[in-house]
Formats: C-alpha cells, structure tokens, sequence
C-alpha cells in the first residue's frame, strides 16, 4: 500500500495501533451510515406523525358535526356557525346526524380539531410542502374525504395567530413553565366541498431533537471502548509472542549461526497460528545448529585425515638425501598445509569456538610482525598507540599473517600501524571508535577495477609470480570474513594516484 | 656474544633420553620413531590411550609425544591422567590449530604442543626446548602462582599477561621466558650472558639476534612509552633490570584462574 508522505508518517508502523486506527475508522464510518438511516427514519417518523395527525384532523373535523373549539375567542373566524348548547350542528359531510355514534356529550372534547374559515389564504412567508401534501391527500383520499382543494404550508411559529393564542393560553395554565417551542407550524387547509368553507388547521412541528445527536456519538464511543479492550487483547496475544520471535530470529541471526545449542529458544505462545510459526522456527533453528555440528564434526574429520598424512610425509622427507630436492618438497607440503588451513578456517570463521578475550591491539599486532622479522622479511611498525578491544586472537593473528604476507609478498615490504579513529555522532547515530591497522606495501598496487574481484575466494594476483607464492587464494577472502566476525571492515584501496603502493585497512569496532 | 644453538647437532646428549610416541597413525608412527630415533632418542610407541598407560606403568619416559584425537580414549584426557599421576613432560600433537585447543592443552598438564603438519627439526627443538625446562627447575613455567607488577599481571600456566586495564597482551613464548626472568629476579640487573641462558628456550634460533632485541620487543608491549622505558631499564654497561616491585599471588587465593 502506498500512501502519500504526509500521509505514511502518521500511518502507525506496529499491529497494534494499525489494528486500532482501522477499526476506529471503520466504527466510525459504519455508525456514521447507521446514524444516517437512523436520522432519516426519525425524520419519516416525525413527517408521518405529522401527516397523521393533520389528516387526523381534517378528517375528523369533516365528519364530526361544527362546534367551536374549547376555550378562547376565535377572531379569524367570527362567522363560523357553531358553538355551545343547542342541537350539534350538522357535519360538513352528514348534514343532519351522526347515526352510528348519536348525539355528541355535552362535555366532549374533541382536541384541537380544524375549525372551519369561510376563506383561506398564505400569509407572505408560507413556503409549500408538496411531499406532505401529497402524504395528507394519501390519507384523505383513504379515509373517503372528498377534497376539492387542499394546501399544506410551513409557517414560522412567530407569524402563526394561532400558534400565538394557544402560546398564550398555555402561558396562562402553566403559569409561564417553558414549554417546547415548535421548529415551524404546518397550516394545513381542506376544502371538502368546491366553495364550502375551509377547515382549517396549525400543527407545530418540534425541532429535530439533538439529543439524537449525542446519543449516536456516545453509543459509538462506547462500542469502540468495548471493541478495543477486546481487539487489544488479541493484539496482545499476537503481538507478544510476534515480538519475541522476531527478538529470537534477530539474536539467532547475529550469532552468525554461532549458535552451539537452542538455549534461549522462546516457547509457543498465542493463537494456533504463531504457536504452529514458533514450532517451526524452534525446528529450523534446531536443524541448522545440527547442520553445523555436523560441518564441524566434518571439518575436524578433514582436517585430522588430510594433515596425518602430511605429517607423514613430511617426516619421511627428511631421508631424502638430495638437500635442496627436500627443501622444495617440504615447501610443497607447506603449501598444502597452508591451503588446507585457509580452507578449514573460512568454513570455521563463522563459527569460531574460541572466546572473545580482551586484547590489547597493539601488542598483538606487534607479535605478529616480529613473526615476520625474524623470518628477515621486509616488515617494520609505523607510528601507532596502545588500544584494547575484545577480540579473538587467534583469529586476527591469522587475518593479519594474510594481510601482511600478501603486502610482503606482492609489495615488497610492509609498513603496519594500529591507531584509533573516532567517528563522531551523525544525526540519531551514536559517536563510534574504532581500532584501525593499516598495512602498506610499496608494490604495484592493483588495478582498480581488480579490487573487489581480489577479495573474492581462489583469486590470486598476477599470474606470473603465482608459482613461488603458492596458497589458494584465500587470504584476503579469509581476512575479510575474519574482519566481518569481529564487525569490523577490511578495505583495500591503492595509494595516490600511481602505482604508489597498496593499502590494506582492517577496522575493528570498539565497543 | 650470541650463543647459537643447534638442535640437532649433537646426538650423544640424547642418548639416554627415553620417548613414548603416542598416536593411532602407524603410518606416521613409524618414519616418526625412526627420524627421533636417528636423532638419538630412545623411542617406545603406542597406538592407543590404553597401551600408552600400560606402557607408563612399566616403564619410566622422559617425555611423552601424544596425538589429542586418537578414537577411545583422546589425548586429552591421558594427558590429564599423566599429568596427575606422574612428573612426565607432554607434548601434544594436534590437528587443530584453534586457541581452545592450546589453553586446554596447557591447562591440564602439556608442556608444549605442535601443530600438524610440523617440521621434525621443529619437533624436536620443542623436545630439547621442554626436557632442558624439565631438568633444569622442575614446574617452571607451570606454578600455582601469579606475577602483579604496576598493575600488571602474568599468569605462568597459562602464560597469560594482563595489562592493568586488564586487556590481554599478546606476548611472544621468547618474551614470556624473558619477562619470568626478570619478575624472578625484581630490581636485580641481570646481564645479557645471564638473561640468555636463563631464556634461552625452544626458540633457540631466534636467539640468534641478540638479547637487545627481544627486551627491545618486551617494551614495546608493556612499557607506556617504549622509548623512554620505565619498567624495565637499561643499565649502562651491565643489562638490564625490573624496575618495579613483583608481588607473587597464589591462584587459589586470587580466584581469578
């Protein structure tokens, strides 16, 4: 998934939170769908209660016989002719009798029914509601109301007389209680028959309650605190044992697949799912470490085998006679034998038994030098300080005999030193020292384009000189894996711009 | 002024050295027992852990040479044995050039060690280099002991030094027979004739460049400043001498072994 810069940064990195954010935006877009149908269907309900109870009105003002509505003057419809006491006046639509109910009870209220006006007409600010006037036709038209004309306006309560007059008379009941004012009135107007009079009736309408609101937000809040104590659970149980394992793999990768045993495996946990990644994690590492042992046992076995019979043999050429034929024949063996251990220490080298001690560098590389003096060859130190690293001797010992014979051997001579670097802290880096030996010989160098190729196993340099030098090519290879078990870097860089001598660079980091 | 050495040069000082060569190889056995033996050992040979014990038993050796993987019973183990129960000099042979192998090796008991494939001449440089040790303060290099020195520290068995960091200083077997002598002999000046005879060890050939050389060497790993040296002086006219106080240190005492 790509996102946009601004965007990724605020994407969280971890299962957890992600989990979190998806399910709150998807919460929060399914209650948003549900507050809109919920919404729409109290907006239906409220249009339908309204329709009903206008209908309501009409219609039972039109069957219902003519009588003044209780309580109050009546000043928009002084002519209208009914009232109290007397014979019920006839209904709009059964002049004369009501049959199935008889006669009206005196005390009977009827409610706030339509009062019937000779005429009808908006006042300015009326606005047509043709959808509940279709819903208002509907009822009528079911409730066989004849309709000869028929108008529904929304009217602000303000401008309403009839609004205002009940205000007043509720005003004076309740003695001033507030009551809830209406969002609008709806004047609705029915003329039954063509030139009859109008029945005549207001319906305030209240305002969208916002409780409405506040009660999906808090109903979403309290989903989401429910949904996320749970999901965090679950998290919970992935995401522990996630992290252990990946502790574990991060651990068992730097080991170099040192590892001699599982000590510090982590054990299944969580859902089937991980517990099933975890087995097979413990397995493959188990498998690996097997696979080791056993490249180990060979090793030794290779190594045992092959060097019994060179010692043999290098025993035995010592009856030679011929001094200078066993010299070149011990030097033969010497080949071998070097060759042999450059091989079985690359194999090794990521995979060292010894320990790590700390050692001071300097006195080290110094032994491994006078090695070379006393052999006469051309070596000496340059300007260097005392530095101590835990490192592993035998094995940088064997690092530098590479580096510093093949400067002996394709440079000339060699000039070795061991100083200290400080690379100070760039950005979030912290600062970072380290030992650095550096090897310089006088010789050609090598051809730019030949330097990593150099680096790599059963490469030798020129051809020509190969057949007194002997060795397999694995010098460099195993002085740089070498550099790579102790994190350190091995670099080979010509001097200047000439063939002005070679440098070989070996870094160890001191911790 | 140098004393050359030459190991092989006169067979008659070996005549009555007497060798056990133990190793499952016969085929490196035999040409190895006939090239001492021409070198003016006596040489008994054993093909297992088991005859060589047999062997010790009836028979009192100078020296034993002993190959570490052998099936059954290892070199190891019977170096450990004979290092418990008699005073006999061991030299292990090994295929493995690894450092476990040499701090073990050392440990239990092995006076020295050679590497396979080794140069016979070399072989039996070590053997003179560990009998001459042998003969001359039985359990030198091989004490319970600890040397402190200005925060220094040098463990003989293991032929460990420690500098006061406590970093380990990478020295030389020349340089560790050079620096015992002078911890043995503290603020003594001791002369170069002395110090060559008292050093003089299985790298006999590297004495051939002169003592001044190797204390040379010495300083560079434990003096601070090798050209201005404190620790170990020149005297004008004499040799040199330990310019500091040498305190020996039990092991069991110190704890640190």
């Amino acid at each position: 998934m790509t996102l946009p810069r601004g965007l990724a940064r605020l994407w969280p990195r971890r299962l957890g939170t992600q989990m979190m954010l998806v399910m709150a935006l998807a919460l929060l877009m399914a209650q948003a769908v549900s507050a809109l149908l919920l919404w729409r269907a109290e907006m239906e309900r409220q249009h339908d209660i309204t329709s009903h109870q206008i209908a309501f009105r009409l219609v039972a003002s039109a069957h219902l016989p003519m009588r003044a509505e209780p309580g109050g003057p009546q000043p928009d419809h002084p002519d209208a002719g009914w009232g109290h006491g007397g014979p019920p006046p006839p209904s709009l639509l059964h002049p004369g009798a009501l049959p199935m109910l008889g006669p009206v009870p005196e005390n009977f209220d009827h409610g706030p029914l339509a009062r019937p006006q000779a005429a009808f007409a908006p006042i300015p600010g009326d606005i047509e509601v043709p959808s509940a006037e279709k819903a208002i036709r509907a009822i009528l038209a079911e409730q066989a109301v004849p309709v000869a004309a028929f108008h529904i306006y929304r009217r602000d309560p303000a401008h309403d007389p009839d609004f205002q007059r009940r205000l007043a008379t509720r005003n004076a009941i309740y003695h001033g209680h507030p009551f809830p004012r209406p969002d609008h009135v709806l004047v609705a107007a029915l003329q039954v028959a063509p030139n009859g009079p109008w029945l005549v009736t207001h319906v305030g309408v209240p305002p969208n309650d916002p409780r409405l609101l506040a009660t999906l937000i808090g109903q979403t809040l309290l989903i989401y605190v429910v949904l996320v104590a749970a999901m965090a659970l679950i998290v919970r149980r992935i995401s522990r044992p996630l992290a252990a394992l990946t502790g574990r793999v991060n651990r068992f990768g730097a080991q170099g697949f040192a590892a001699r045993d599982v000590v510090g495996q982590i054990q299944p946990a969580g859902p089937q799912d991980l517990r099933l990644l975890i087995e097979a994690h413990n397995a493959m590492e188990r498998r690996i470490i097997a696979l080791l042992d056993e490249k180990d046992v060979m090793l030794g076995a290779i190594g045992h085998d092959l060097k019994t019979p060179l010692t043999t043999l290098r025993v035995r050429i010592e009856s030679v006679e011929d001094a200078d034929e066993r010299r070149r024949m011990a030097h033969t063996i010497d080949d071998i034998a070097r060759s042999l251990d450059d091989m079985l220490s690359l194999a090794r080298v990521g995979r060292p038994s010894d320990p790590i001690e700390v050692t001071e560098l300097l006195s080290l590389v110094s032994s491994v030098v006078e090695e070379f003096e006393d052999l006469g060859a051309p070596v000496e130190m340059g300007d260097s300080g005392r530095v101590a690293l835990p490192l592993r001797p035998t094995w940088l010992r064997r690092a530098l005999r590479n580096l510093i014979g093949n400067a002996v051997r394709y440079g000339d001579s060699a000039r070795v030193s061991v100083t200290r670097e400080e690379i100070p802290a760039t950005g979030r880096g912290v600062p970072q020292r380290w030992a650095v030996i550096r090897i310089d010989d006088v010789g050609p160098g090598i051809a730019a384009g030949d330097i990593d190729r150099m680096m790599e196993p059963f490469t030798r340099g020129e051809p020509s000189r190969n057949s007194e030098t002997g060795g397999a090519g694995l010098g460099l290879t195993l002085a740089r894996a070498i550099a790579e078990q102790h994190g350190g870097t091995l670099v080979l860089a010509n001097r200047g711009d000439g063939p002005s001598g070679l440098t070989a660079t070996l870094r160890l980091p001191i911790p | 002024m140098q004393k050359k050495t030459t190991p092989d040069a006169n067979p008659a000082d070996s005549a009555l050295v007497r060798l056990l060569l133990v190793d499952d190889e016969a085929a490196l056995r035999d040409p190895l027992a006939t090239y001492l033996e021409r070198q003016g050992f006596a040489v008994a040979q054993a093909g297992n852990a088991a005859e060589a014990r047999n062997q010790v038993e009836n028979e009192a050796f100078d020296l034993v040479l002993l190959d570490i993987m052998m099936p059954g019973e290892d070199g190891l183990s019977l170096c450990r044995h004979l290092s418990e129960t008699r005073a006999m000099p061991v030299i292990l042979l090994t295929a493995r050039g690894e450092a476990t192998d040499r701090i073990v090796g050392l440990e239990i008991g092995a006076d020295d060690y050679v590497v396979k494939p080794f140069e016979p001449r070399e072989l039996v440089a070590r053997i003179r280099s560990v009998l001459r040790r042998a003969n001359k303060s039985p359990g030198d290099g091989a004490t319970d002991e600890v040397f402190q020195f200005e925060g220094w520290r040098l463990d003989p068995l293991k032929r460990r030094l420690t500098d006061p960091e406590g970093a380990v200083v990478a020295i030389s077997s020349a340089e560790f027979r050079l620096l015992m002598a002078f911890l043995e002999n503290p603020r003594r000046v001791l002369d170069r004739d002395r110090l060559l005879d008292m050093v003089q060890g299985r790298e006999a050939h590297l004495f051939d460049r002169a003592v001044d050389n190797q204390v040379s060497r010495l300083r560079r790993k434990i003096e601070v400043d090798s050209r201005n040296p404190q620790l170990i002086q020149t005297v004008w006219g004499g040799g040199y001498m330990l310019a500091a106080d040498v305190r020996r240190v039990a092991t069991q005492a110190d704890g640190a072994a």
